[in-house]
């Protein structure tokens, strides 16, 4: 596989929240607003990113490896958490609204199995430039995940779009115009699952379509 | 070279004391802005109640329900003109504790108190961050507002206040430890 193969799989083809379905929980929580969503998608980036280049490096080595092995597991975790709690304390020092706001997710990354996921499953068994692509393409999948989530329970609950801090856009003109308030639901859990599942139900009739129509061609040619 | 448990554990020892080495120097930087982060947020409350400038501020750390403590002393003198409260009481989410800050002058009359930090169910305990409770002398609840359908959390403001009424008196007249 190419770089550019390795890259956009995480996006599309094996994202991990819509496709993979992996790390539902902390992204079905952190969704409430967009600049929530933008914040977690950074933590989550940088954590993947790194970890994934590290536990290759570390794997790649051969006389390392072979100590490593039996206590892969624990090494995975420490790396993780150290990366995690570096991402904890740079967001509680320099964006503290978001740090308040994203609570306890922040150092659930630990255990976010998308994470752990791709260490054991890619980073331990190939070279670090690649391992680091598998990183940011699946990190950027997530977070274009999640985001689209939050634009919209933001939008239909709340009627604003939060980009970052104070710069928020007011969209509520278009309930205005319909003449209806926005839909508290949408940003209570409820509204998560709901999003989710409607998200997860176009990916799905798309890519269905997109299937019969390759099995139709084929046929059709022979 | 064959493997045992013992070089396995060394390498991961090894890996957890580098992590460590490496927090510890990201903690170094980020702890003094955290610090920064965490007072002015403090002081944020604190300013709502009072005119900071006017006065010297200390704080000793409560114990039990209670958190930091400041005293409010007129610059330049030693007589306690306020004091600020951050206590807790349990309210209806079994995980977080109602935190208020309550500000008392030394005439017993309480300035202003604030809900800081609450977990009640949302839409009803979020109700009573700005109620007004109708308290304005500390040793006097009879007055007390609750606010409807939200008992325990109202129990949990009152409690507070009767907290602070308790220790109050003590404390103005020299009972804190500085």
């Amino acid at each position: 596989m190419n770089n550019k193969d390795n890259f956009f799989k995480g996006i599309i083809k094996e994202n991990p929240l819509f496709v993979s379905l992996l790390g539902m929980c902390p992204s079905l929580a952190v969704t409430t607003s967009f600049e929530n969503a933008l914040g977690m998608t950074m933590g989550v980036f940088f954590v993947l990113v790194l970890s994934n280049l590290l536990i290759s490096l570390i794997m790649n080595n051969k006389k390392l490896a072979e100590m490593v092995k039996p206590v892969r597991i624990p090494v995975y975790i420490v790396v993780i958490a150290t990366l995690v709690t570096i991402v904890e304390m740079v967001m509680h020092a320099f964006t503290p609204a978001l740090y308040f706001s994203l609570g306890v997710f922040i150092p659930l990354i630990v255990v976010n199995c998308i994470i752990l996921g791709r260490a054991e499953a890619f980073a331990s068994d190939n070279k670090p430039v690649a391992s680091l692509i598998d990183g940011a393409g699946m990190a950027l999948g997530y977070g274009l995940a999640i985001m689209s989530i939050s634009i919209f329970r933001e939008f239909l609950g709340k009627g604003t779009l939060t980009i970052w801090g104070d710069l928020q856009l007011n969209l509520n003109f278009v309930f205005d115009f319909l003449k209806i308030e926005p839909i508290a639901m949408f940003v209570q859990p409820v509204g998560a699952f709901l999003t989710f599942g409607l998200i997860l139900a176009a990916i799905t009739a798309i890519a269905n379509n997109h299937k019969n129509k390759l099995a139709k061609e084929v046929k059709n040619n022979g | 070279m064959k493997n045992n448990g013992l070089v396995s554990g060394l390498v991961l020892l090894t890996i957890g004391l580098v992590c460590g080495i490496l927090l510890s120097v990201v903690n170094y930087f980020t702890a003094p802005i955290i610090k920064e982060v965490e007072d002015a947020i403090k002081y944020a409350a604190l300013e709502e109640f009072y005119t900071l400038a006017n006065y010297d501020i200390s704080e000793v750390s409560g114990e039990g329900d209670f958190g930091t403590i400041f005293i409010f002393k007129e610059k330049g003198t030693e007589t306690i003109n306020a004091i600020v409260y951050t206590v807790r009481a349990q309210g209806y989410s079994d995980s977080t504790k109602v935190e208020m800050l309550i500000a008392v002058n030394s005439d017993l009359t309480v300035e202003d108190y604030k809900v800081v930090s609450q977990q009640e169910t949302t839409g009803f305990g979020a109700d009573i961050v700005d109620n007004d409770f109708n308290v304005s002398v500390i040793d006097d609840l009879s007055g007390f507002d609750s606010v409807s359908g939200v008992t325990k959390t109202s129990n949990a403001i009152k409690t507070c206040f009767t907290l602070v009424g308790e220790r109050i008196a003590s404390d103005l007249g020299g009972g804190l430890n500085e």
